[in-house]
């Protein structure tokens, strides 16, 4: 069962506090401290005053516990079975592992039990040792905010050169590819790990632009039709971007979705995969690349039609 | 009863997140499925549980309220806090941190007189007025942490000795901190990272639908219910918020989908002999009944189905596949169009007609779900052909229905 109090946060707040608690007396300010840091916003009267008024019997009046040990909880049976199934995984070889005790546990699922039906073809190559050990050095790079010197084939298959500091990785499970979000010294990049040829820690000097130009949000307005299921298809479809959602009408609705303006023609195209559901509405350079692709389209099949009849 | 930040039943607040969270248009006045007071309650919960990502706006109907996250600079699915609410007694709470510290090493075995000896003697006895805990309430906690693993009962003759599950080592932050968003049941990561101390994000998500985690306890009951081989009755949600049963289905797969966050149970329903695919966030209840006979011959056969599935719709008896074909142009320094037919395609064949043009062609149960993938590839699509009729119909229509809306004058294109 994963809906338990023993994963709760007040739970984890009490245990929190009583590992304080078995050290020294605890107060009220204390108490807060703690709740703040690890429940939710109201958490804190309630924490405060149950453990205050004996209500839950586990600290005293003068601030000691009647707890010897500072609380220490097992791994349940879910959290076992969870780890377990994640071992199997493909991409598990990226990571640095050290886990004992799993040979008597079932894993919760494997690669048979589920699948991601619409996820691309082309994904990253896990089971690579250069890509491996690519991925290794730069995410200890982002940990230690250390330079890289990267060895990448742009799209003309010709190999460049860069310097630069790692931010962070990110991943996308609809591509199954690793990026690098990195710091040139002149600009912010973007670098697919699979195209990495060579990765080395950067030794020399880097010195980076004081302002380096911001990545440029933007955003779309959208009118959206609610025929075919619509509304909620678009809703989860573009969930993940930051969004608003308007009804404007009885069976229309206007969004604004913002996004990063790298991102602009894979937003194009998953607009147009809606058909005349969504028509965009602003801003104009938007629309006109729309408009540009109906009209070469209108010549390609509009030919067609028009020799069929 | 009065207003507590905690709840019992996640059931009661799952559409709720879901609705604030995916459509976030709606006013007090059109959540009309409940009473106002349980709307107050569950906004009120939500907004302490998730204020950072909480937003209000206005419209004609009111005010209205949603979660907004922007996942591609949000590290860890801020909706598995919604999981770690779940309310308890004061006994609950109390005898849960007074158990694992009489129980405070694995060395430690004793029995259920020896524990509610030392509860009364070392624990309760420092408080006035306290509250006993009867032998049965120890046993029943003792039992339901032995049920979650973390407590051991071993029988020596006829007594039970208990004591602590075995403390796992576990070091593996950045794997716990990758797999908690990507892996089914993530939310099981986000409890693991709970324990884990000074830990660092250093990956994000981009296309992360966070959504699929209030489907998270009927995942895993879907998944113990397949490792069991177990025949299943589900209770689901229809469009009209009808309760509906189905029983008699055997659970062969879970499809998930990277494009939308949607989450299919594929099973196969027995009374009427066919494969049926059921929304996981449709689903309310699911219990495991007795052994599926052929389990194994089963999930055979549904495999051999799936070069013919481009969605979620399956197989039926005696129905025809449907054709799709179509052809794409792109230009000499445009072969990126081609390698997106291949690495997109998720059945069917692509096979390059000249030096720039390539067709697509599969045979699929359903070939409406290929129709928004197709439209991806607008002005460049040269032809088409759909054996349903209607389907390439409606696909025409639609082209000429968008040139419409975005005033094409096709005479002048021509």
């Amino acid at each position: 069962m994963i809906f338990s109090e023993i994963y709760g946060l007040y739970y984890k707040c009490v245990e929190e506090i009583l590992k304080e608690a078995v050290k020294k007396n605890i107060n009220a300010c204390d108490i807060r401290q703690i709740v703040r840091k690890y429940a939710f916003s109201e958490s804190i009267s309630a924490v405060e005053s149950a453990l205050l008024s004996q209500k839950w019997l586990l600290l005293k009046g003068d601030g000691k516990t009647s707890i010897k040990h500072a609380p220490s909880i097992p791994i349940t049976k879910a959290e076992k079975m969870w780890l377990k199934a994640i071992l199997s995984d493909r991409r598990i070889k990226l990571f640095d592992i050290d886990i004992d005790g799993l040979d008597d546990t079932e894993p919760l699922f494997t690669e048979n039990d589920y699948c991601i039906f619409d996820r691309y073809g082309d994904g990253d190559p896990y089971d690579d040792k250069e890509y491996i050990k690519n991925f290794k050095l730069i995410l200890n790079a982002v940990r230690n905010n250390r330079p890289l010197k990267i060895g990448i084939k742009n799209r003309k298959n010709m190999l460049i050169e860069i310097k630069m500091v790692p931010e962070h990785l990110e991943y996308s499970e609809k591509d199954d590819k690793f990026r690098l979000i990195c710091r040139e010294t002149n600009k912010r990049s973007v670098i697919n790990l699979g195209r990495i040829v060579y990765c080395e820690t950067f030794y020399g000097k880097f010195t980076e632009k004081k302002k380096l130009e911001k990545t440029v949000e933007k955003q779309i307005k959208i009118e959206l039709t609610n025929k075919r299921n619509a509304l909620e298809r678009a809703m989860l479809h573009f969930s993940h971007f930051k969004k608003e959602a308007v009804q404007i009408d009885r069976n229309k609705y206007r969004l604004i979705i913002y996004y990063d303006s790298l991102d602009e023609t894979e937003l194009l195209i998953r607009v147009l995969s809606f058909g005349p559901l969504l028509k965009v509405t602003e801003p104009d350079s938007f629309i006109k690349q729309i408009k540009k692709r109906l009209e070469r389209q209108s010549r390609f099949l509009g030919v067609k039609q028009e020799q069929e009849q | 009863m009065p207003y507590n930040e905690l709840i019992k039943n996640f059931e009661n607040i799952r559409e709720y997140i879901r609705e604030f969270y995916v459509y976030g248009f709606k006013s007090r006045r059109e959540y009309d499925k409940k009473s106002s007071r349980s709307y107050d309650d569950a906004r009120r919960r939500i907004e302490s549980w998730l204020e950072d990502y909480i937003k209000f706006g206005h419209t004609d109907s009111g005010k209205n309220f949603f979660i907004s996250v922007d996942t591609r600079y949000t590290f860890h699915n801020p909706l598995y806090r919604v999981w770690k609410t779940k309310s308890f007694t004061d006994g609950d709470i109390t005898l849960y941190f007074i158990l694992f510290d009489i129980l405070y090493s694995n060395t430690v075995s004793l029995t259920i007189n020896e524990i509610v000896d030392k509860i009364d003697s070392e624990y309760l006895s420092e408080f006035n007025n306290a509250k006993m805990f009867d032998k049965s309430t120890v046993r029943k906690k003792l039992k339901e942490y032995t049920d979650a693993g973390i407590i051991t009962a071993e029988k020596n003759g006829k007594t039970v000795y208990y004591s602590r599950a075995e403390t796992l080592k576990i070091n593996c932050a950045d794997a716990l901190n990758f797999y908690s968003e990507v892996a089914p049941c993530g939310v099981v990561g986000s409890f693991l990272l709970d324990r884990t101390e000074n830990y660092e994000n250093l990956i994000s998500f981009k296309h992360h639908y966070i959504t699929q985690t209030l489907d998270s306890e009927i995942l895993f009951k879907v998944f113990i219910a397949i490792k069991n081989k177990s025949e299943i009755n589900i209770t689901l949600i229809n469009k009209r918020k009808n309760k509906l049963k189905q029983n008699g289905l055997v659970p062969l797969k879970v499809f998930m989908s990277a494009q939308s966050g949607r989450q299919y149970l594929m099973a196969y329903r027995i009374s009427v002999k066919r494969f049926v695919s059921l929304r996981l966030d449709r689903i309310i209840d699911i219990r495991e009944t007795n052994a599926a006979d052929n389990f194994d011959c089963i999930r055979e056969s549904f495999e051999k189905t799936r070069k013919n599935i481009w969605g979620v719709s399956t197989y039926i008896k005696d129905a025809e596949k449907q054709s799709v074909e179509f052809t794409v142009y792109f230009d000499n320094n445009e072969e990126y169009i081609l390698k997106r037919l291949q690495r997109e395609k998720r059945c069917g064949t692509v096979e390059i007609k000249s030096p720039n043009t390539a067709r697509f062609y599969a045979e699929v149960y359903d070939a409406n779900e290929l129709l928004p993938w197709i439209r991806t590839f607008i002005c460049r699509i040269t032809d088409i052909k759909f054996s349903n009729a209607s389907l390439q119909k409606q696909f025409m229509s639609d082209l000429d229905e968008m040139y419409k809306m975005y005033g094409i004058d096709r005479g002048a294109v021509q």
